[in-house]
């Protein structure tokens, strides 16, 4: 089937984090179940692979994979690539015209300038260091899920959706799928996704190794920072192969029935 | 004479499930045959053929990430009614059909009338489920 299968690679973020594992925070999804995956939504999925081949042998089908990282309870991947950005630059914007507000009272003896701007500095938000060298993502201020600003430590907080930094393992190692990272223009993918092409022509079950970096916001010295934390989840793909044969006949080629 | 004639269906199984029919634009059959065949990108193709000829159909997909795939090819009488039966996704209990398994290849037969279009009935299956499969009967191979 020339077809491209999506795997999706769901993540609970902060029971993984908190957990330290993906085992039991992650759930796979593809689009050929109709064609004999086995697990949708656990994290045992089991992909598919049809393949085909010709009367004399020759395989007919190669099949492509591209897996799609998400996140539970995120901002969705459909809001606009900008939206980090907004959001931290409307912050700024607002806290701008509250200084200005401030510097008009200044004057009032009665107004505490000093609390008030120590309030609105606590009301523009945290900015996120990203570590050095790291995958980490490039968004400025911290944000929970409804897009408003996190200001202190001890805040529910927005995690980045999680990055596939690598596929190992059998499948890989054994050369039946051929993994790479790719660029691409959709938004859901945020530019990068890894995708791969499997010889359909070795029929068995290998498993492989997604190798997932997950970003945690650590507070230090008041400072808040991403740090990476690489974690691991095993899935697996089924090739099967099967020979193509004539519709019409059902076995070789003949006459078309024609009235 | 060429000895291969390639029909290729083209559908967006996007728009046809949405739509619920092969028409307004969401099939296109194109052939690359010798002759001067009719109906290009419509659903309306006459594909000129002559006895002996091998005829294939090929389905693909205008969106990569969709299954679009030729499920059923009947000839229908000449000048007679299209067969009652109505074209149904034949769900398989337990096992999974592999529709690209199939490959729609045929020798046109000596006995055709020349001149007269010989319509088919085309299925094309686009995922699975009740919905999924639609048809059409307005293509036709015609001897030349």
């Amino acid at each position: 089937m020339a077809q491209q299968q999506g795997i999706i690679v769901l993540v609970d973020i902060a029971n993984a984090l908190q957990a330290r594992t993906l085992t039991g925070n992650v759930y796979l999804f593809d689009n050929m179940a109709f064609l004999g995956s086995t697990g949708q939504g656990t994290a045992d999925l089991v992909t598919i692979c049809p393949g085909t081949y010709w009367a004399d042998g020759s395989q007919a089908t190669e099949q492509v994979l591209n897996w799609l990282p998400a996140s539970l309870g995120s901002i969705p991947p459909t809001v606009p690539r900008s939206y980090h950005a907004d959001r931290a630059q409307a912050t700024d914007q607002e806290a701008l015209e509250e200084i200005a507000g401030v510097a008009d009272r200044a004057g009032d003896p009665s107004v505490d300038t000093a609390a008030e701007l120590e309030g609105l500095r606590r009301r523009v938000g945290a900015r996120a260091r990203r570590p050095r060298g790291g995958r980490a993502p490039a968004i400025g201020k911290v944000l929970d899920v409804t897009g408003n600003v996190v200001t202190g430590e001890g805040q529910a907080y927005n995690h980045p959706n999680p990055v596939i930094t690598d596929i190992t393992g059998q499948a890989v190692d054994e050369k039946v799928m051929y993994p790479a990272q790719y660029g691409s223009p959709d938004m859901v993918s945020d530019g990068w996704y890894w995708a791969a092409s499997v010889d359909t022509a070795r029929p068995g079950t290998y498993r492989y190794t997604m190798h997932i970096q997950l970003h945690e916001l650590v507070w230090r010295n008041d400072e808040p920072a991403w740090e990476p934390v690489d974690l691991t989840c095993e899935s697996a793909i089924k090739v099967i192969s099967d020979p193509k044969r004539n519709a019409f006949t059902g076995a070789g080629l003949g006459m078309l029935p024609m009235p | 004479m060429k000895p291969h004639v390639n029909i290729v269906v083209l559908v967006d199984a996007v728009g046809a499930l949405s739509d619920g029919t092969l028409h307004n634009g969401n099939l296109s059959l194109v052939d690359d045959g010798a002759f001067e065949s009719r109906g290009q990108g419509t659903v309306d193709l006459c594909t000129i053929v002559v006895p002996g000829q091998v005829v294939q159909w090929t389905a693909i997909a205008v969106d990569v990430q969709t299954t679009a795939e030729i499920s059923a090819i009947t000839f229908l009488p000449p000048g007679g009614a299209a067969p009652e039966r109505a074209p149904a996704w034949e769900g398989q209990s337990g096992g999974h059909e592999n529709l690209d398994l199939k490959v729609w290849e045929g020798i046109v037969p000596a006995h055709l009338t020349r001149g007269v279009p010989y319509h088919y009935r085309l299925e094309v299956q686009m995922h699975e489920g009740s919905h999924s499969v639609l048809h059409l009967d307005s293509p036709a191979l015609m001897c030349a």
